[in-house]
């Protein structure tokens, strides 16, 4: 026979429909859009992945300041290594967007067709797809530069490229306004050869068997070249984050996501937790009777845990189903929509499967099981004489007379359901923290935004390179000339202009991977830099000093990138400058530390722009918006994301409000039929049992913001140190609380006018009734 | 003998708020009979039943139905004796709400590897007409007779009563109290029927008067009657 208590499952379904909806809605559009987004990670990883072999991904590239010449090349090839000449120039658009063009490759880092066609005339160019999108590009548009115009014949994704850095040592990468692009050989001969950077990519002719007989590699690769050439940058690919930071990154969503979704579980499993006791206490002479007749408690913890199984089991099916259909293009859109990665099939993720569907069950089924364990550990008798409580308080809480009577009610009220209510402050603070987070994201990148506007040094800011005719010299005679002339040429009339050094170096952290910092060298009295500089003493930016815990008196020691150089330097004071990890000493100071003559400066800081300087001379001019990049680039990729998670957000906090104060008013229903019966009108019944979740609520609200606010600042803190190279300053805008505030008060309108529709609802002959 | 109690003690509360309920219980129900437990509230008589029922314990002495001691019984053995042996009926009903007369009844029914026939026990109960009513749609004595249903069907060895017609009006009980007959001589199960009702001794093979947790007086009644001619 089988168990007849099974017939009531359906029943229970059908009579709380509407519980069982909310709950399965919720957990069908988690899990689906969990499971989508696994379905495209996996997918999209498997192509990242493939793209390796696929498109001969170089396993590194140097820049070197001129051509290498035959021989150099040989010396080199001789660490084991394959060299491919990879060169490249960064032309600025009309729109003020930076190209990088490569000529078509080959042998490595080939090229994936998307859409159009490869580029087959000299006026021909195939760019990038994610920058073509995020600027109104078409195949059989032209794209225009300063000096000419090229026909977009196609499409493409650079398997080097496939997270737009334009420079490794950036925050982030940029495909609004940095693209990279394909030409022919002709076009490609056809660029000035001052804007050509001499960039060479290597393929080890050993495999490497691991990483660290990589990082050997690359390090006795490093020391190879620079005996043999003049290095300007050398990025193995295990450090190249045009490469690997989409890996990483994907990699990293992944986790984030499936945590999400069993945070969403849990709280869902809780709240199934707390209706389940409160169906335990309806139905407490029921068990009691079911427990003496001979049901053994692990039938009833069966069959009470039935539906919550049932409805997460279909929710994950349902979710499943949605997942490999609507969500898992959104998630793919939203990977076009960040990283340039070539085409792509869709992959069975038996992995997202089991995080999907059997993580889920197994998580309801251990929380759910241990609610009811414990809730059914009472005896038969307790059950029967529904005495419900395992530790029964002895004396009932006394509330001083002088607490009008209304008060004294509902804080009863509160003390009777004080479960519920704690089930619903965490459900409140995961919900607000999602919806901090959704809100706070926009909010601090235009506050950092702000504060970089702000805080810039100068409105352009200018680096000089030594010309090509300097590296070519071939003797000390030239090598003078040619700086005679470069010193004429970098020479300005104009009354802005404040000479200034800047100089690359790594931080050296156990605990952080190193990271690039800019010394800057500047005048004593700069306008631009307003220090009083005084000994030895340096100053550090202050991101730099929050994100390393830097404080004055303190030492820091950074090493030289490509050398074995380090330098150990005292912290005098903290700087406001945040758009980079950045030391200001003073140009004496710096002269000396880093070993340059007298007078030594490489860029300029300027309020106006400088227009009589030879441009050959200028290695970058950084202005507005390339300070604003990190922040215009995570607008992009991120900015409907945090849309999304609003509305995560603001769906829990109505599912765990609506089920939890369903919870009190149900389990009050004979008290409020009898204050029916007693001639109470409904709006003096709602002050009673609507005002006391509606106090809660403003407190559990009111509370969350500091809680949730140090939990931000944690994971906030913890992401900027662990995962993300440079830093972004923790600012919550004071409208983040009031839109929190707000669409609490919204949704919980809707809560309570539902809430007070049920009272209206409940007949004067409920209290007549039977205690069943 | 089939029931046998023997000095039962159980108390309530501890140190100054102690209150012994039963004061050392001897007492012996043979095999088929209807036993009446009779005593005012406070005399002990609902915890004997539970005691006897293993749904509560006894400070000291013992129970034994059928020579097994249920003293000795861990809570997993227990359990599965009220399966088998034991049937169960309070005066509030306990009905399971979403599920109707009939299975109410399978309910019990899915205990036991010698349930009777569900249908023949509901026209017994006279509630075959009703059997796809759900509780909320049945009168008071109705829903007593369903849950003397879901005891009975599992065919317990003991079914035990405790007020089962406490909530119920003199016409509806009288009722109650025929159908705990008819069973009784039906099926053959010792009856432990818990009353504060002194007419309703007159029912039962042997009559225990109870008070202050003390057996007054127990004595085989050979004068008894059939439930329908009880008066009150």
């Amino acid at each position: 026979m089988k168990n007849p208590l099974n017939k009531r499952l359906l029943r229970e379904l059908a009579g709380d429909f509407s519980k069982y909806l909310v709950v399965f809605i919720l957990l069908a559009a988690s899990i689906g859009f969990v499971s989508g987004f696994l379905v495209a990670d996996g997918s999209m990883i498997a192509a990242y992945d493939e793209s390796f072999e696929k498109y001969r991904i170089e396993d590194g590239n140097f820049c070197t300041q001129s051509e290498l010449d035959a021989a150099e090349i040989s010396a080199i090839e001789e660490a084991g290594v394959k060299l491919y000449p990879n060169f490249y120039a960064d032309q600025e658009t009309d729109g003020g967007s930076t190209v990088r063009i490569f000529q078509n490759r080959q042998e490595v880092d080939l090229v994936c067709l998307m859409q159009g066609r490869m580029p087959e005339a000299a006026d021909e160019i195939a760019i990038d797809r994610m920058f073509a999108e995020n600027n109104g590009l078409e195949p059989g548009d032209t794209l225009a530069f300063s000096d000419r115009e090229m026909k977009i014949s196609g499409l493409v994704a650079l398997s080097d490229y496939s997270a737009l850095f334009s420079d490794n040592n950036d925050m982030m990468f940029d495909a609004v306004k940095f693209g990279v692009s394909v030409v022919t050989r002709e076009g490609f001969e056809a660029l000035e050869r001052e804007h050509i950077k001499y960039s060479y990519s290597w393929i080890y002719e050993e495999a490497p068997k691991d990483e660290n007989e990589e990082k050997e590699k690359a390090e006795a690769l490093l020391k190879t070249v620079m005996e043999n050439a003049s290095l300007q940058a050398f990025i193995p690919r295990f450090l190249n984050q045009a490469i690997q930071f989409t890996g990483e990154d994907m990699g990293s969503d992944k986790a984030m996501m499936t945590m999400l979704l069993y945070i969403i579980i849990v709280i869902l499993a809780f709240v199934f937790g707390v209706t389940i006791s409160n169906t335990i206490a309806r139905e407490a002479g029921v068990i009691g009777t079911l427990r003496a007749s001979g049901y053994t408690k692990g039938e009833l913890v069966r069959h009470y845990m039935a539906m919550p199984l049932l409805v997460t089991l279909l929710g994950a099916v349902v979710g499943n189903i949605l997942g490999y259909t609507v969500f898992r293009l959104v998630c793919v859109g939203m990977y076009y929509g960040s990283y340039s990665l070539p085409t792509y099939t869709t992959i069975w993720n038996a992995e997202a499967f089991v995080m999907t569907t059997a993580v889920p069950l197994l998580l309801m089924l251990v929380i759910t099981f241990g609610i009811l364990y414990h809730k059914l550990s009472l005896t038969p008798l307790q059950f029967i004489r529904r005495d419900l409580k395992k530790n029964r308080r002895r004396k009932t809480l006394r509330l001083s007379r002088g607490i009008p009577f209304f008060s004294r009610f509902r804080i009863r009220i509160v003390l009777q359901n004080i479960s519920s209510y704690i089930t619903l402050f965490v459900g409140i603070i995961f919900a607000n923290l999602l919806l901090m987070f959704g809100l706070l994201f926009p909010s601090l990148l235009h506050h950092f935004q702000t504060e970089i506007m702000e805080n810039m040094l100068c409105r352009y800011q200018y680096v000089l390179q030594a010309p090509l005719e300097m590296a070519d010299a071939d003797n000390v005679l030239e090598y003078l000339l040619a700086a005679a002339r470069m010193k004429a040429g970098t020479a300005t009339q104009n009354e802005d202009a404040e000479p200034y050094s800047v100089y690359a170096l790594k931080t050296v952290d156990d605990r952080i991977e190193s990271e690039q910092v800019s010394i800057y060298g500047v005048l004593s009295g700069s306008r631009y830099v307003p220090l009083q500089f005084s000994g030895e003493g340096v100053y550090v930016s202050e991101g730099y000093a929050e994100k390393y815990g830097l404080k004055a008196g303190d030492t820091v020691t950074l090493k030289e990138p490509y050398g074995d150089g380090e330098y150990e330097l005292e912290v005098a004071g903290m700087f406001s400058y945040p758009a980079a990890l950045a030391i200001f000493m003073e140009q004496e100071q710096f002269n000396e530390t880093f070993g340059y003559g007298e007078g030594y400066f490489n860029g300029y800081f300027s309020d106006t722009e400088i227009t009589d300087m030879d441009d050959k001379y200028i290695a970058s001019r950084i202005d507005e918006e390339d300070l604003t990049k990190l922040t215009r680039q995570l607008d992009v990729s991120m900015g409907s994301m945090m849309y999304m998670v609003d509305g995560f957000a603001v769906a829990i906090f109505i599912v765990v409000l609506y089920l939890l104060t369903k919870i009190v008013i149900e389990k009050n229903e004979q008290s409020i039929s009898m204050v029916k019966i007693l001639g109470y009108r409904n709006s003096e019944i709602s002050r009673l049992y609507i005002m006391s979740t509606t106090m809660v609520v403003s407190v559990c609200v009111l509370l969350s913001l500091p809680i949730n606010d140090i939990i931000m600042k944690r994971l906030f803190i913890f992401i900027m140190v662990d995962m993300m190279p440079g830093w972004l300053t923790y600012y919550v805008a004071p409208s983040v609380y009031i839109k929190i505030i707000l669409a609490s008060i919204t949704t919980y309108a809707v809560v309570a006018s539902l809430e007070y529709r049920r009272i209206c609802r409940v007949p004067m002959s409920e209290a007549l009734k039977n205690v069943e | 003998m089939f029931l046998e109690i023997s000095n039962v003690r159980k108390s309530f509360g501890a140190e100054d708020n102690r209150v012994e309920v039963l004061k050392g219980i001897d007492l012996e129900v043979g095999k088929g009979e209807i036993c009446v437990l009779l005593g005012p509230s406070g005399s002990g008589k609902s915890t004997l039943l539970n005691i006897i029922g293993g749904i509560d314990q006894a400070d000291s002495g013992y129970i034994a139905i059928n020579g097994e001691r249920t003293a000795d019984m861990d809570e997993k053995t227990l359990t599965l004796y009220r399966r088998k042996h034991l049937g169960y009926v309070f005066q509030m009903y306990n009905l399971i709400p979403n599920l109707n007369v009939r299975e109410n009844i399978e309910v019990g029914a899915y205990l036991s590897d010698r349930a009777l026939d569900v249908d023949e026990l509901l026209r017994t109960l006279g509630l075959y007409e009703h059997r796809h009513k759900l509780p909320n749609q049945l009168s008071g004595g109705q829903q007593q007779r369903t849950a003397i249903g879901r005891a009975i069907v599992k065919n317990p060895d003991i079914l035990l009563c405790d007020e089962p017609t406490g909530a119920l009006d003199y016409k509806t009980s009288k009722e109650i109290l025929r159908l705990i007959g008819t069973v009784n001589q039906k099926y053959g199960n010792t009856v432990i029927l818990v009353t504060h009702n002194d007419a309703i001794k007159n029912m039962a093979d042997r009559i225990v008067k109870l008070r202050d947790g003390v057996v007054r007086r127990s004595y085989k009644n050979d004068a008894k009657i059939p439930a329908e001619e009880l008066e009150w």
